[in-house]
């Protein structure tokens, strides 16, 4: 249990690090990229799947 | 024709719409897989299958996970200098004894591949970090940027970590234990083998001109080994080795983390190795790094998830099962490489399972292992090129096609010895 928890933590984290990402990133096809990696991580934070 | 009716013209049309897209509109082949994969559903009557586009794009979460704490982990030995320091005490040690220089190399490109299980981790990491010995030791750049490429590759392919065996493996239910050995017997004579076509000669010509003392080398290993290389450096190795190593060797006593956590543990006992770093950076420049591939296995996820919903996938799988044993043989040396332009990670789910299957009464460990190395050979091939682009912007060889021409003859030998383990595996 502790360790969902844990990780549930790593990936808002990540999270945070790809939109910072997706901030700073100056090409929009990038962008996407960035876009595309955080539909997975978002839904799993928020315990959609 | 009718057994390619309609899931071979799907097959045609999605992989058409991704060439299209990546060589001709330049999108990124995140971007170019997703369109395709839109594509796909589309002409199949689906429509936009949302649901099973981000079904798909769940198929890789756990190795995307993976890669980017990973990444963390290397960027976390970049920051606080242990890989210069390494790299710097490895090339002056052996800077004589060209054999050894060469293998150290190779050994220490191969690293972050074989904790990571991503070729481009090796490159952009160790890579990086060697090319500029390499240059300084008159190897040509574009023996340098295949020698870093294959290493890599191999590096992908050596355990513990091999992602697309990992994957071949879950398509037949086929639990990641027990594939050490097989994968170091793929990879080890391959290592050496290409570290001596693209290093060695070189290498022993500068050792024996005496020129290995030029200082030009001096000043950039003087420049690399600003931190001097203790065992405390070393920690976050030492730490990872024994969260893995206790897993593996004490299951019953050493917890399991999981990898994700193993490696932000051992990248977070950096900060007791005695030299500043910002772990805030390191984080978030591994985050970066780790993007494109990271795009990459979302976009393969909805590529595969479309092949399954329109039956291209399931078309792979009977066809593969009803080759004669040569096409077999010659489909598996040729098609998972050429696949590989999708991403090896691809090939290995796509073609992997299918041609596993087909050869089903083998010693499915070692056919998967062997499918796996075959299936990293797909890093070195256009458009995605994984490895091979990398290491040629790394060494700064603006065509890549000169890189590709250099690994050809490592490219070859690599299918052939995995395709010999595949017939030696009836024997286990």
């Amino acid at each position: 249990m502790i360790i969902s928890w844990i990780y549930w933590v790593i990936v808002v984290l990540v999270i945070l690090l790809v939109v910072r990402c997706l901030y700073e990133e100056k090409s929009l096809r990038e962008q996407l990229v960035a876009a595309m990696v955080l539909i997975p991580l978002v839904l799993r934070a928020l315990f959609i799947k | 024709m009718e057994w390619f009716w309609p899931e071979g013209m799907y097959t045609i049309v999605m992989v058409g719409v991704f060439a299209i897209a990546s060589f001709v509109f330049k999108q990124p082949i995140a971007v170019a897989l997703t369109i395709a994969a839109v594509t796909g559903a589309l002409i199949s009557g689906n429509g936009v299958p949302i649901d099973h586009l981000v079904e798909g794009s769940f198929g890789y979460l756990d190795t995307i996970l993976i890669i980017i704490c990973a990444m963390i982990f290397m960027k976390t030995l970049q920051h606080v200098g242990a890989m210069e320091a390494v790299a710097a005490w490895v090339t002056r040690k052996y800077r004589h004894r060209p054999f050894l220089l060469t293998m150290s190399i190779t050994v220490f490109v191969m690293f972050p591949g074989m904790i990571t299980g991503s070729s481009t981790a090796a490159v952009i990491t160790a890579g990086a970090i060697v090319a500029p010995i390499l240059l300084k030791l008159s190897v040509p750049p574009v023996k340098t940027a295949a020698a870093i490429a294959m290493a890599a590759i191999y590096g992908m392919a050596a355990p513990p970590v091999n992602i697309p065996a990992m994957i071949i493996g879950g398509g037949i239910d086929m639990p990641y234990v027990g594939f050490g050995i097989p994968l170091l017997v793929c990879t080890v004579p391959l290592a050496i083998f290409t570290g001596m076509l693209l290093m060695y000669p070189d290498l022993k010509r500068i050792a024996k001109s005496g020129k290995s003392e030029n200082g030009g080398l001096e000043n950039e290993l003087k420049k690399m080994a600003h931190v001097p290389l203790t065992p405390r450096l070393l920690l976050p190795i030492f730490v990872l080795l024994a969260l893995l190593g206790g897993e593996r060797a004490f299951p019953s006593v050493s917890p399991s983390f999981g990898m994700p956590l193993a490696f932000l543990i051992a990248a977070g006992s950096g900060l007791l190795t005695g030299k500043k770093w910002n772990p805030y950076l390191a984080s978030k420049e591994a985050v970066r790094a780790s993007l494109p591939v990271s795009g990459i296995l979302v976009g393969v996820g909805m590529f595969i998830q479309i092949m399954t919903l329109t039956g291209v996938r399931g078309f792979f799988v009977v066809s593969a099962i009803s080759l004669p044993a040569w096409a077999l043989y010659l489909g598996i040396a040729t098609s998972m490489p050429v696949f590989g332009a999708v991403s090896a990670y691809g090939s290995a789910t796509v073609l992997g399972v299918p041609f596993l299957l087909a050869l089903l009464g083998r010693s499915e460990i070692i056919v998967g292992s062997a499918l796996s190395l075959i299936a990293g050979l797909g890093d070195l091939m256009p458009p995605t090129a994984l490895a091979g682009l990398f290491a040629a912007q790394v060494v700064g060889v603006e065509n890549y096609f000169k890189v590709l021409k250099a690994c050809i003859i490592p490219a070859l030998v690599t299918a052939l010895w995995g395709i010999t383990i595949i017939l030696g595996a009836q024997f286990f």
